[in-house]
């Protein structure tokens, strides 16, 4: 007998109905939230996202393509996850094993709908079968090793790390989805009784009906099947339902600012005259000066803290975390739910302190460093210019300034001087100074 | 140019004025022309450029500041005078390549100053050093002729390892200089960590126990080396008082330095 099963297979008619019904709420709740998301980081500076929809598709397309190589490499690839030892490593198990069986999921769904418009075309069965159910078992371990690591870890509580309630409660639902997928599978095994390959193709499912079910009559196993599915399938609805709520939002905004970020290290967007003028403003002293992507981005941090451990300025008991700077915007970020009037959304002072600002060395490791491509230091540029143009820079770095607006160089020495070094050169060499 | 035993050398670094031939622009820089320890690294490459016979000018009083700290103070307006200034001048002397021994300068040359009309092409001083000894215009004395060299380590600049990818070519000339001394720290190249004049810092206070040129300079000095190596006149600054706060018997030289000894210059 050719080797498959029946999808929904044990599932009456009626909880099949119920559980699309739910499937349409779940998916309506994700959107909901990814909506008020949206909403949120729509109210920075626009970034000409139109301009990317515009003209031919060949111009489309260039324009799409470094975007797009981005969220291949650095997404799919997780080019920017690696190096950071065990941190990754579960990230690499969890990411795998997530994405295989997110498609394996979906060619399920597709091969169900395929079935209701001819029987014919079923393909889930054979030798695709054998290949889909041994690869779907295998990366489901590797999702549950992923998630026992990142257990370890956050309880061992890494300071860098950021730990919030809910974190705990994506964690013990993803390893409860993994676990109750597989025992659904072995109860499965147990009621239909596959024989040969059509058996063995499910390793995992198979050793738990043989090991943990002998005895069960089928009543029984029909039963356990019911229960663990629904418990398996109220789970998944659940996370779905959850993304745009926790910080699983990074599946959503780590790509979009993957793909979006400005990409090179060292630049710094200038400031036009025209729009000073126009707006009456330089820098960023409302939230919402910051442009969509900065917004985006805001979301896109999962406080991993690899800004913070590679920081110079943390590293010597300065006031300033990178991680903690994206954190503090994103919480005014989130003010902007309900309305707040221009200039109100407040970043200085109680928000990101100026000693923090000034902390900064702009050395830019913090943004070499992020997975997600967050820029701390274009963040905190874009607060320094609005400190200096509100005039409350002072100390050391103020006379430096004025001595480079007065004497064109920091040391505020006379311009004609700035030869004299020639001289120097047929002299004797000078004592060490 | 090279020196003779008879007649004591005579370095020359011709302004533009006074070579309006020249192919490139040797950009000092602030702290190269104003700081008393950064003018020996300048003088240090007027005289590698002597040797290798480049065909150079300074400009000697004509420029300014880049502003690319005023730029990362926040003083955008500030930068933008000082970056127009500059153009216009550089645009003058139909500056076409420019050589600077400061990854700041070489950062605001090559990521700022473009987005103003003035595009270069632009080395750090490593790079074209690292050139002109593949050349063989610049030849350093065979290996037997001289003694063991101490153990050096090499300090990148973010602006010049981390944000514009420059690493390899300081350590070529470092490998010519000091052959197999070279001991590096655990975070180098782009993983490079700041010794703490960056983003304008250079210019702020800094509580000693708070100073991040200490923390760096002991991760240096970990490395068991005699010699700090450094390719940034504000490192060179950093790097100095960090060892010095640590008591360490270290001397800290900019790469173009150990290269110009390493010759004999």
């Amino acid at each position: 007998m050719t080797p498959t099963r029946e999808t929904f297979g044990n599932i009456s008619d009626g909880s099949r109905w119920v559980f699309y019904g739910l499937a349409v709420a779940a998916t309506a709740l994700f959107a909901w939230g990814l909506h008020r998301r949206v909403a949120l980081w729509r109210q920075g500076r626009p970034i000409g996202l139109r301009a990317l929809l515009s003209g031919s598709w060949r111009e489309r397309i260039s324009r799409w393509r470094p975007g797009a190589r981005r969220i291949a490499i650095e997404g799919l690839g997780q080019e920017r996850v690696r190096g950071r030892g065990l941190a990754s490593g579960a990230h690499g198990l969890l990411f795998s094993g997530f994405m295989v069986l997110l498609l394996g999921t979906t060619l399920l769904e597709v091969d169900h709908l395929a079935g209701m418009v001819s029987s014919n075309l079923h393909f889930h069965q054979g030798l695709y079968y054998r290949v889909y159910e041994t690869t779907l078992d295998l990366f489901g371990v590797l999702f549950l090793a992923g998630c026992l690591l990142f257990l370890f870890r956050r309880v061992r509580r890494p300071p860098s790390v950021g730990h919030r309630a809910s974190d705990w409660g994506v964690l013990a639902a993803f390893l409860a989805i993994g676990v109750t997928g597989f025992l659904v599978e072995g109860l499965r095994i147990g009621w239909q009784r596959p024989e040969g390959v059509g058996a063995t193709c499910s390793p995992v499912g198979l050793w738990i009906s043989t090991t943990f079910l002998h005895g069960w009559g089928e009543g029984e196993l029909r039963r356990g099947h019911v229960v663990l599915w629904w418990v398996h399938s109220l789970l998944v609805l659940g996370f779905i339902a959850a993304i745009p709520h926790t910080r699983l939002l990074h599946f959503i905004a780590g790509p979009l600012n993957l793909a979006l970020a400005p990409a090179t290290l060292g630049v710094l967007p200038p400031v036009r005259m025209e729009e000073v003028e126009a707006t009456g403003r330089v820098g960023v002293g409302d939230v919402r000066h910051f442009t969509q992507q900065q917004l985006l981005s805001l979301d896109a941090c999962v406080e991993c803290g690899r800004c913070e451990e590679a920081c110079p300025a943390f590293a010597t008991a300065k006031p300033l975390s990178p991680k903690k700077v994206v954190q503090d915007l994103r919480g005014v970020m989130e003010s902007l739910a309900t309305p707040v009037p221009e200039g109100e959304a407040g970043v200085h002072g109680a928000v990101v302190g100026a000693e923090t600002l000034w902390a900064c060395t702009a050395c830019s490791a913090c943004t070499r460093v992020c997975p997600v491509r967050v820029d701390p230091v274009g963040l905190i540029l874009e607060l320094r210019r609005h400190l200096v143009a509100e005039g409350t820079l002072s100390g050391t770095a103020a006379v430096a300034l004025r001595r480079m607006q007065s004497s064109s160089n920091p040391w505020g020495l006379p311009p004609g001087e700035r030869g004299a070094w020639i001289e120097g050169l047929s002299k004797p060499p000078a004592p060490s100074a | 140019m090279n020196p003779t035993p008879d007649s004591p050398p005579q370095w020359k670094a011709p302004t533009v004025r006074e070579n309006p031939g020249f192919e490139i622009l040797y950009w000092v820089g602030c702290a190269g022309a104003y700081d008393r320890r950064a003018q020996r690294v300048t003088r240090a490459m007027v005289k590698l450029l002597n040797t290798a016979g480049v065909n150079f000018a300074v400009l000697a009083g004509e420029e300014k500041c880049t502003g690319e700290s005023a730029r990362r103070l926040g003083d955008e307006f500030l930068f933008q005078e000082l970056a127009q200034a500059n153009i216009e001048t550089l645009a003058r002397h139909k500056v076409r390549k420019i050589v600077a021994h400061c990854p700041h300068c070489v950062n605001a040359f090559l990521k700022d100053y473009p987005q103003f009309g003035g595009a270069y092409e632009v080395l750090h001083h490593t790079q074209l050093l690292a050139g002109l000894v593949e050349q063989g215009r610049l030849k350093v004395p065979a290996e037997g002729s001289r003694q063991e060299p101490l153990p050096i380590t090499y300090h990148d600049p973010c602006y010049l390892a981390r944000v514009n990818g420059i690493h390899q070519a300081p350590r070529d000339l470092l490998a010519l200089a000091a052959p197999g001394a070279l001991r590096e720290m655990g975070r180098c190249r782009d993983k490079t960590s700041c010794c703490g004049a960056g983003g304008g810092r250079m210019w702020m206070e800094e509580t000693p126990a708070q100073r991040v040129s200490t923390q760096r300079a002991g991760e240096a000095l970990a490395t068991g080396a005699k010699t700090v190596a450094v390719g940034c006149p504000f490192c060179l600054t950093m790097m100095t008082d960090g060892v010095a706060a640590s008591g360490a018997e270290v001397q800290v030289k900019d790469v173009a330095e150990l290269l110009a000894e390493s010759l004999g210059l």
